[in-house]
């Protein structure tokens, strides 16, 4: 076979082998990185103390989700929230499905979500606020 | 050392606080990227060089090996190492994958650019007479620079979170700009002048699009998911809340009718009804969605003779070959040329009988260029490069901390993504052909700015060491009739 013809042929076969390679090293980047992101157990949420006037939670604590937590003033609750506002079982949050849903367990001074009183059991998406009593939670996404 | 150390310390605040952070797999990605786009150029420049005794009909005795236009290469080459170095100075936890995928791509468009006539874009630039590789050259620098700056500076979303309707106004201002100033090109009103400057705004208008989207999308997603309103069988969101979707739909039609532009107007409607998906997970929406683009495409046919050409010409390009149809054969041709390996770069058909094949491959058909110089096998790695950037986009909004930045980075990444399907199915004549560039590889200053702006906020949003969101304010007139009470 003729030098030239097969030097480019070579050279051809080459660059699309490259192309290749690029690929092939990127979706290893790729799969490494989505099998470290599978191993991570991720939360189903979290919450974020926003602001605590009376200091129990602290404003800044985050408390990771199971699918069901409630939120009051007595220590049996998932999140204890020692607020002279707050009902001994105030509030519940609960994942149903894909999303998040609060529901006011009959307090004395109502649940908000981002400044709204809520009655019933109503949908909250992340970077929505609850409020139970005083104090002032975000629900976020859970963190790997 | 110590030096550096007093340095450090005389420096300001500002620059104290930044701390290199090694990159590790976006220089190894940008090193296999370089040995690539070197034997591409290689390729090229040795097929070229012999080009000259090849059109008389015979071989060359030896084989002259030469770079196309090495030097232009190696300065895109070393601009891409520059902007890895600045992320790595700069120390910024970003994706590290995107920077060495869409380098790629540009290169590959460097190199096809290279590969075109220079004749077909000539600008004087300072007395400088540039071809088009030249230009292309230029426009990828200033695109490096355009994602090197924002992949560094942007490390807040509230200028674009909070400025929604604003930046939907400045959208709607331009494309009524565009509507009334713009100038004709080929029957297509796309062009805006400001002087000597010229440009696309409906490459801006996307990624405009998408930020508004997004606001507007994460604001009011709960609202969106309700079921208030019953239509026999079919239940919608409050109605209120659909004038948005009827608004995009009147848009989309806007743009088909005055500036005769279907791709933009595809692209529009069809990121539209994606990130609608996105933000409520709900099948219903986009079915609505497409029977209402069905229902405006049949319109459209049956009033505008535009509509109906493109359509007749996809159907069967050849009742005319020579007229209508041509370009649409001449790619099918190409492609056909171009087999499983295909003819090797530089050694494609150039001109039929003194003219270009296709007069728009620089813009519009660099897919069909590529698809006979590289083949089917080259085109398959291209295609799965642009599904990278649409995963590593998708990956980003998996892990965003917030609706507002999943959306915005599901909606950027989408756009490159349904652009890059529109315009390499119309090459293939799979969809009526409609004339939007290849994301990264077209020749074009506003498509390459637009998607380096893309490409620039996708990775300052994947950024894990940012700015936590700002609170939510309360959403939509709806819920705060409801919280009536507050």
């Amino acid at each position: 076979m003729d030098g030239f013809v097969l030097t480019i042929w070579l050279v051809r076969i080459a660059f699309l082998v490259l192309l290749y390679l690029v690929l092939f090293a990127v979706v290893r980047v790729l799969l490494r990185d989505l099998r470290a992101a599978a191993r991570d157990h991720v939360a189903l949420g979290r919450l974020v103390v926003v602001a605590s006037p009376a200091g129990e939670p602290p404003a800044g604590m985050s408390f990771d989700l199971d699918a069901v937590t409630t939120l009051g003033r007595d220590v049996n609750n998932t999140i204890v929230i020692d607020d002279p506002f707050a009902s001994a079982e105030h509030a519940s949050l609960t994942y149903r499905g894909r999303s998040w849903f609060v529901e006011d367990l009959g307090s004395t001074n109502g649940t908000y979500v981002n400044g709204a009183p809520i009655d019933g059991v109503s949908p909250i998406g992340f970077g929505d606020e609850i409020q139970v009593g005083e104090v002032r939670l975000r629900l976020d996404r859970g963190r790997p | 050392m110590t030096a550096a150390a007093s340095a450090a310390r005389g420096l300001p605040a500002i620059l104290a606080a930044i701390r290199p952070r090694p990159r590790g797999r976006e220089l190894m990605l940008l090193g296999a990227v370089a040995a690539a786009l070197l034997v591409g150029s290689l390729s090229l420049g040795t097929t070229l060089a012999a080009r000259p005794v090849l059109d008389t009909g015979s071989v060359p005795e030896t084989v002259e090996p030469a770079l196309a236009d090495g030097r232009a290469l190696a300065t895109y080459l070393v601009a891409l190492l520059a902007v890895h170095l600045a992320f790595v100075v700069t120390g910024r936890r970003t994706d590290e994958v995107l920077l060495p995928v869409v380098g790629l791509l540009g290169g590959l468009g460097l190199l096809l650019m290279q590969r075109l006539p220079q004749g077909l874009v000539t600008q004087s630039f300072a007395g400088l007479e540039l071809g088009l590789g030249q230009v292309q050259l230029v426009w990828l620098l200033l695109a490096l620079g355009v994602v090197g700056t924002l992949g560094i500076v942007v490390r807040s979303d509230r200028w674009l979170r909070l400025y929604k309707y604003t930046w939907a106004a400045a959208g709607i201002a331009l494309l009524l700009l565009t509507f009334v100033f713009g100038r004709e090109v080929n029957g297509q009103r796309l062009t805006l002048e400001f002087g000597p400057v010229a440009g696309q705004p409906s490459e801006l208008l996307k990624v405009i699009l998408v930020v508004f989207l997004a606001g507007y999308l994460s604001e009011n997603r709960s609202l969106l998911t309700e079921e208030s309103t019953r239509l026999g069988p079919i239940r919608l969101p409050p109605l209120p809340y659909l004038a948005p979707m009827a608004a995009m739909w009147a848009i989309a039609l806007g743009i088909v009718v005055v500036q005769r532009d279907l791709g933009a107007a595809l692209l529009f409607f069809a990121v539209f009804l994606a990130l609608l998906y996105v933000a409520t997970g709900r099948l219903s929406y986009v079915l609505i969605g497409v029977a209402l683009f069905l229902a405006g495409s049949a319109i459209l046919y049956q009033l505008f003779g535009h509509v109906r050409d493109r359509v007749d010409i996809w159907l069967d390009p050849f009742v005319d070959p020579l007229g209508a149809g041509y370009q649409v054969i001449q790619a099918l041709y190409a492609f056909g040329r171009g087999g499983l390996l295909g003819t090797g770069l530089g050694a494609g058909l150039p001109t039929v009988g003194g003219r270009m094949p296709i007069p728009a491959i620089h813009t519009d058909f660099p897919l069909a260029a590529l698809g006979e110089e590289l083949g089917l096998v080259g085109l398959l790695a291209i295609l799965g490069l642009y599904l990278v950037v649409v995963e590593r986009g998708l990956r980003i909004a998996a892990a965003a901390a917030d609706d507002f930045r999943a959306i915005l980075a599901a909606g950027l990444s989408l756009v490159v993504g349904v652009q890059a399907f529109i315009i390499a199915a119309g090459n293939l004549k799979l969809i009526p052909l409609t004339g939007i560039t290849l994301p990264f590889i077209s020749y074009g200053g506003s498509s390459l700015l637009a998607n380096a702006v893309v490409v620039g906020l996708l990775l300052a949003l994947s950024d894990r060491g940012v700015e936590p969101p700002p609170p939510p304010r309360p959403a939509g007139r709806l819920r705060r009739l409801v919280g009536a009470g507050r």
